[in-house]
């Protein structure tokens, strides 16, 4: 029997039982909704991330030593002096006890030179960032990331007021919006020339950012800087560098992979009720091929072959299980809108998700359809007819 | 002439052990081209049974059945229901429509399954509705019609797909006995054209409308006697 006549007669059977039909396919709207609007939610929320590097670090490149005493300022007077290298900024770091008049924790304290507000741009929450103070070499002045602030009971009042790092007084200029960076939690920031005075060793620097003239040359200057770097350490053959450098792009990898990591998850646990949904197909079938049995016998005794009363019930299967899908899509993708709406993230159709989701859906269709329409094929012509 | 169906010997039980059931016991029976058979007998006589075997639907358990040459027991189930298909026009006492189906396409569906494309399908259908005055009933559903229409749409199944026999189990029992005559005076028109028509029935009135009856008892032929021409 040709394919077409089994669909329309899949699709008058659907619309003549609308309420079973309805909800026969319920666990499958329900499934695919929830695979579209989960999926949404692990790409629109990571893309927002996403977004933020490829505008801000698509030149920069950071330089982390990987002990306390690898990388030093005079490697930073070499790596300003390579071709393609734009700007360079270095940062130290060390822990150390932060007390306000309220309270006191222990804190990672970073010093930052006057180039790491062109080349982080951090967001300020209040006040402002550190000023430049090249020429002071003991300017006490602490800029604050928000969650820091908090555990010093701090707010947007206390700007100008005095803290306490270790047992020297700085000034709080500046206090950051943590929502938007990555890494600044729990973190203060004071000028490089005052951290190599109270929190850390020179010349050994933390970390270097280097802001290339444009995007094209990063892979280019991270090869020239990686053996720039290897001479001076003395390091060479097959010996392991006691510096990594990591660029916006490996950044944006990583990232990536987490989005894929998220859409998984969430997409996997979505599936597991797009296949109770299958089950629930696969039950509504054996019931219908038990009502319908008679049916079947007037279709065996008039020519049908077993082959062409499986490839009915599977139709039907998948036809339910599909137009199952198609409502789940478009229930979906209005979730997901709304999602994006309240989550504040950009909004997109994803063909790929739903041809995905729609593939997935007839896949159910025929993974639990196969048995009701095999145990409809199986029946016995005479017994299928003389059945009330 | 050619026999249509051959019956040599055959013996039908159901069960096993104690239980066993001889539903036809060493049947002889050959049906010729253009014969109109009745086969009458009291309930559990084995008409049902005898039926299946002629019908295709079942094999016989000792004997040969043989229907359009081909001998049952040797064929698997898809040669089995494919004979059906092109030897069999089935006409069944409760219609046996096909539900959420449209009398054209219930007419067509055989042919659908063998393959023949929708569209001739579908105008061998109405062709075959028409000659049986159901032109205008073509878009009903069964719901949709009468005891009798739903009798002449089942009919114009049965003879769409030109087979070598017609086989009707009590056509007329679910009628009215004026729709039930109409029926009768169909199969006799059809008889007179040629067609071979084999009928199952336990009312003596129908049985006489045939050219020759077939009297079951337990599952034995116990009269086969012929209308003088
Ligand atoms: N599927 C079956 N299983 C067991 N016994 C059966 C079956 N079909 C028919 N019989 C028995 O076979 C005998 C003949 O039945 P049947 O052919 O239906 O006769 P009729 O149609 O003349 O009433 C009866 O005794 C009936 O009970
Ligand atoms: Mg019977």
């Amino acid at each position: 029997m040709n394919i077409l006549i089994a669909a329309r007669l899949a699709f008058a059977r659907i619309i003549a039982t609308k309420t079973r039909s309805g909800l026969t396919m319920l666990g499958i709207i329900i499934g695919v909704m929830a695979l579209i609007a989960l999926v949404s939610v692990a790409q629109g929320a990571t893309s927002g991330i996403q977004d933020q590097f490829k505008g801000l670090g698509a030149r920069n490149l950071t330089i982390t030593g990987t002990t306390n005493q690898s990388i030093t300022v005079d490697d930073v007077i070499e790596i300003a002096r390579e071709p393609g290298v734009d700007i360079v900024s270095e940062t130290v770091s060390g822990r150390a006890t932060i007390s306000s008049n309220q309270a006191s924790t222990r804190a990672q304290v970073i010093g930052v030179d006057s180039d790491y507000i062109t080349v982080v741009d951090p967001d300020i929450f209040v006040g402002s960032f550190l000023p430049n103070v090249e020429n002071t070499k003991d300017a006490r002045l602490i800029v604050l990331s928000s969650s820091l602030a908090s555990d010093l009971e701090l707010d947007a009042y206390s700007i100008n007021s005095t803290i306490a790092v270790g047992s020297t007084e700085f000034t709080v200029v500046g206090i950051l919006d943590d929502a938007d960076g990555f890494g600044s939690q729990g973190s203060a920031y004071i000028p490089l020339d005052t951290a190599f005075k109270y929190v850390a060793v020179p010349p050994y620097l933390s970390s270097i950012t280097v802001q290339t003239i444009n995007e094209e040359i990063v892979p280019e200057v991270t090869a020239n800087l990686t053996s720039l770097l290897k001479a001076r350490h003395n390091i060479s053959g097959e010996r392991e560098a006691d510096f990594v450098i990591v660029d916006a792009s490996q950044l944006l990898d990583a990232i990536g992979t987490v989005q894929q990591f998220l859409s998984l998850l969430l997409g996997g646990i979505a599936s597991i009720s797009l296949v109770v949904g299958g089950i629930g197909i696969m039950n509504i079938m054996l019931v219908s091929v038990r009502e319908r049995t008679r049916e079947i016998g007037i279709r065996r005794a008039i020519g049908a072959q077993q082959s062409q009363i499986l490839t009915q019930f599977l139709i039907e299967a998948i036809v339910l299980s599909l137009v199952g899908g198609i409502i789940g899509v478009i229930i979906g993708e209005i979730v997901a809108y709304f999602l994006a709406q309240l989550g504040q993230w950009n909004f997109a159709l994803s063909p790929t998700m739903i041809l995905a989701s729609l593939g997935f859906s007839m896949f159910i269709g025929v993974v639990f359809g196969v048995w009701p329409a095999r145990t409809a094929s199986k029946l016995k012509p005479v017994e299928a007819l003389r059945f009330e | 002439m050619a026999a249509v169906v051959e019956m040599s010997n055959v013996t039908k039980t159901y069960g096993e052990g104690s239980s066993i059931v001889k539903a036809l016991d060493g049947v002889d029976i050959r049906i010729k081209k253009g014969e109109f058979v009745a086969i009458v007998g009291a309930s559990g006589s084995g008409k049902s049974t005898m039926m299946n075997l002629i019908g295709c639907l079942d094999r016989p358990t000792k004997g040969v059945v043989k229907v359009a040459g081909e001998d049952l027991s040797e064929l698997n189930d898809k040669k089995l229901t494919s004979l059906r298909n092109y030897a069999i026009g089935f006409v069944f006492q409760s219609f046996f429509l096909l539900p959420k189906t449209d009398a054209l396409d219930n007419v067509a569906t055989p042919l659908f399954y063998r393959g023949v494309p929708a569209k001739e399908a579908r105008f061998r259908a109405m062709e075959m509705l028409t000659k049986l005055g159901m032109e205008d009933r073509y878009s009903h559903q069964s719901t949709e019609l009468s005891g009798g229409q739903q009798q002449r749409v089942a009919i114009a199944r049965a003879l769409v797909t030109e087979p070598s026999l017609i086989l009707a189990d009590e056509p007329t029992g679910a009628l009215d006995s004026k729709t039930g005559k109409q029926v009768m005076d169909l199969f006799a028109d059809l008889n007179d054209e040629g067609k071979t028509i084999v009928l199952i029935t336990h009312d003596l009135d129908v049985a006489k409308r045939a050219t020759r009856r077939i009297t079951l008892k337990d599952g034995k032929v116990i009269n086969d006697e012929r209308d003088k021409k």
